[in-house]
């Protein structure tokens, strides 16, 4: 990987991290650009919660650089982070604009600053009514929103969603999209895990697949589609779809099959090849290769990308 | 920053704490108790003092024999007895309830015993028999010496004003020994109400799953240190709330709780061992928080942590299962165990130190062995909490959490 040159905000660099002796990322190396929303994309158990840890100081690297703005994360820095964990908590005795001022406090903001932005969000995301109640008594999505909510106090420069919308029904997934969509107007950059391939080729500038500990795509969206053959062709047909070089039968039924394209032949090359080859074709429509399938082609059939729903 | 947040700690620490019914409930039902007791104690004292009187006024019939010739029959008589020429027969009309009481006094009654026959009163009662008796005994041997002064002498009534020294100076005795246990007594009332507390501190982040939260915030000495200190205004408070119904029933009550009257002003204040008292205080509590703070970053749940409060509680016990020889023999190899082991050092050292035994090296030695100890331990526990509450469902293994060296 070439050394970065626009001044990346989150820079790591041949990242390795061993627990004893499983290596769960091998060799990692990718950066996140100032104010780009970045898709960190994996299979269960691919590393992506150990990146973040390390990236954030909670685990030490066994090797490798993993920079925020130029230098390790320190705690200090906290409040320029808004960082949503996959393991939620708060604490849950507490009421919530208390618990949400103690963080905002921490994070930089008077009391009556913290306050008053607290009671502004909870009106915001229909939770004006529940600031003095203790957060054990909200259901799991309301905490969610508060969690969210102390996440982003203090405008932060990196917003870091570890499968944010988990556990969202779609209004209150539509209300964080909005949330996060105005934090980045705002400037932020966003970090986001998720499951949800549509919702990162929706959002995401550039992303990573990591798989085994190491990357396996990154790159904008469509640099992503080209490394996995870009195109895809949908066609209904009678006879045998013959094997080719140029193409993977990657799905077939009695009369409908889907090739993904493996070099850059050009549609009507395979469509002529395919009539020459004396298949009878009825349709035939070519798409970019969508984020799900490259992910069900990286991860295989097990790993359903929706599956946190 | 790095005050404003500890601040930030501090105060939601003490504030959530205090704000919460169940503390309240859990720190005034002492104060409360003891609060009744005060009221039923002063009670039954007026009860009691009017028992003593009526008693006192009381009069028994009663007859006596004499075999020691000591008996005076006109003490005898002031009192309402009168000899008995039949011993049997006395026993027999006690035994039927014709007489209260018969005594009789042995040949010899400073090696024999006087054997007393009495009608069941009831069992406070019944010991106005003996006491008659005895009364009987002194007021007639005191009548045969003749001289009230060789008499109360003989008695061992004697008023002693002792002056002891030290280093040529007069030592202040009991005196001087009670103000510095006093830091014994507020590291005991400090740990015993804290102990908990501190074990399950740092837990409650890893329950609720907030420690990620947390560490990305704050910096976790910062967190670790505000917890400490929260804790200990705690402490505080709950002293106070303790302390307050014995200070009033001790200033407003004194007389009817039959409270002695503690005169402080003589109290010795010897700045040495006070400084010395102080110093091993702090230096405990410090060794012993960041040892229950450590434990609890280990411990996946409450449940678990408790298993260590056990053991903790009872090194700060321990010692005072030698406290005479802490107090006679200082020298002895289990007390020079006890004042250097860590877990017992405080509680031993603060022992000697009250008692005057713990020299200057000693108390040097001690003090800074805890500090330098609990600065350690406090390193770990921040280490553990860490890199140890992350594992939000498993005991940490220590092997692992060092292993990650910076």
């Amino acid at each position: 990987m070439e050394p970065p040159t626009a001044e990346p905000l989150v820079y790591i660099d041949h990242f390795r991290m061993d627990f004893g002796k499983t290596t769960v990322i091998r060799d990692l190396s990718f950066d996140i650009r100032r104010g780009e929303t970045f898709g960190f994309l994996g299979s269960n158990g691919s590393g992506k919660t150990t990146t973040i840890r390390a990236l954030l100081g909670i685990y030490q690297p066994t090797a490798g650089i993993l920079h925020i703005d130029g230098r390790p994360f320190q705690p200090e820095d906290g409040n320029r982070l808004g960082y949503l964990p996959e393991e939620r908590g708060l604490y849950k005795k507490e009421a919530v604009i208390d618990t949400m001022t103690y963080f905002g406090r921490l994070k930089g903001l008077g009391k009556h600053a913290a306050t008053a932005w607290s009671l502004d969000y909870l009106e915001r995301v229909g939770l004006a009514d529940k600031a003095k109640t203790r957060l054990d008594k909200l259901s799991g999505g309301q905490q969610q929103k508060v969690q969210l909510g102390v996440t982003i106090m203090n405008q932060p420069e990196l917003l870091i969603l570890d499968e944010a919308t988990k556990g969202f029904d779609p209004v209150n997934r539509r209300l964080l999209m909005d949330i996060i969509e105005d934090q980045k107007k705002a400037g932020a950059t966003v970090m986001m895990v998720t499951h949800q391939m549509q919702e990162a080729e929706r959002l995401c500038d550039r992303v990573i697949l990591l798989k085994d500990g190491a990357a396996e795509a990154y790159g904008t969206i469509p640099e992503v589609q080209d490394q996995f053959g870009g195109t895809m062709i949908r066609m209904t047909y009678s006879g045998t779809i013959p094997k080719s070089p140029h193409y993977d039968i990657t799905s077939q039924e009695t009369s409908y099959a889907e090739l993904t394209l493996t070099d850059k032949t050009d549609e009507a090359v395979i469509l002529r090849d395919l009539v020459d080859a004396g298949v009878l074709v009825r349709s035939f429509t070519t798409s970019k290769i969508s984020l799900e399938d490259i992910f069900i082609q990286v991860y295989g059939d097990e790993n359903s990308p929706a599956e946190d729903n | 920053m790095g005050r404003h947040n500890l601040n930030t700690v501090i105060s939601f620490e003490v504030v959530r704490t205090l704000t919460k019914r169940r503390f309240w409930i859990a720190t005034l039902i002492v104060p409360v108790i003891i609060g009744i007791v005060i009221g039923l104690v002063s009670l039954s004292s007026a009860s009691t003092s009017a028992s003593v009187d009526s008693q006192k006024n009381a009069k028994f019939t009663f007859s006596y024999v004499d075999a020691s010739g000591i008996v005076n029959p006109a003490v005898v008589k002031a009192v309402g007895g009168t000899p008995a020429t039949d011993p049997a027969g006395a026993v027999a009309a006690v035994k039927a309830g014709k007489l209260d009481a018969f005594f009789d006094y042995p040949k010899n009654p400073a090696k024999q015993a006087t054997k007393v026959y009495g009608v069941d009163k009831g069992i406070f009662n019944d010991g106005k028999y003996g006491s008659v008796a005895t009364q009987i005994l002194v007021a007639s041997a005191q009548g045969r010496i003749g001289d009230a002064a060789l008499t109360t002498i003989v008695q061992g009534n004697l008023n002693i004003d002792s002056t002891t020294y030290k280093d040529g100076a007069v030592s202040g005795g009991i005196n001087g020994v009670i103000p510095p246990l006093l830091f014994l007594a507020i590291f005991y009332v400090v740990i015993l109400l804290l102990a908990n507390q501190m074990l399950t501190s740092t837990l409650e982040e890893k329950e609720n799953r907030v420690t990620e939260m947390i560490l990305t915030t704050l910096n976790p000495t910062t967190l670790v240190i505000g917890k400490v200190i929260a804790l200990f205004i705690v402490g505080v408070v709950q002293m106070v709330v303790f302390a307050l119904p014995v200070i009033l029933g001790y200033l407003f009550f004194r007389s009817s709780l039959n409270l002695p009257n503690f005169d402080i002003s003589h109290l010795t204040l010897s700045p040495g061992p006070m400084i010395v008292g102080f110093l091993l205080l702090v230096g405990g509590f410090t060794l012993f928080t960041g040892t229950l703070v450590a434990v609890g970053a280990i411990m996946p749940t409450a449940k678990e942590a408790g298993q260590i409060f056990g053991i903790m509680m009872a090194l700060i016990f321990v010692p005072f299962y030698v406290v005479a020889l802490v107090v006679s023999d200082p020298s002895a190899p289990i007390v020079q165990l006890f004042t250097y082991f860590p877990y017992s050092a405080p509680v031993t050292a603060m022992l000697r130190n009250g008692f005057g035994s713990l020299s200057v090296p000693e108390s040097i030695g001690v003090i800074v062995e805890l500090f330098v100890l609990g600065a350690v331990v406090l390193r770990i526990a921040v280490r553990l909490f860490r890199y140890g509450s992350i594992s939000y469902t498993s005991k940490v293994s220590l092997r692992t959490v060092f292993q990650r060296q910076k």
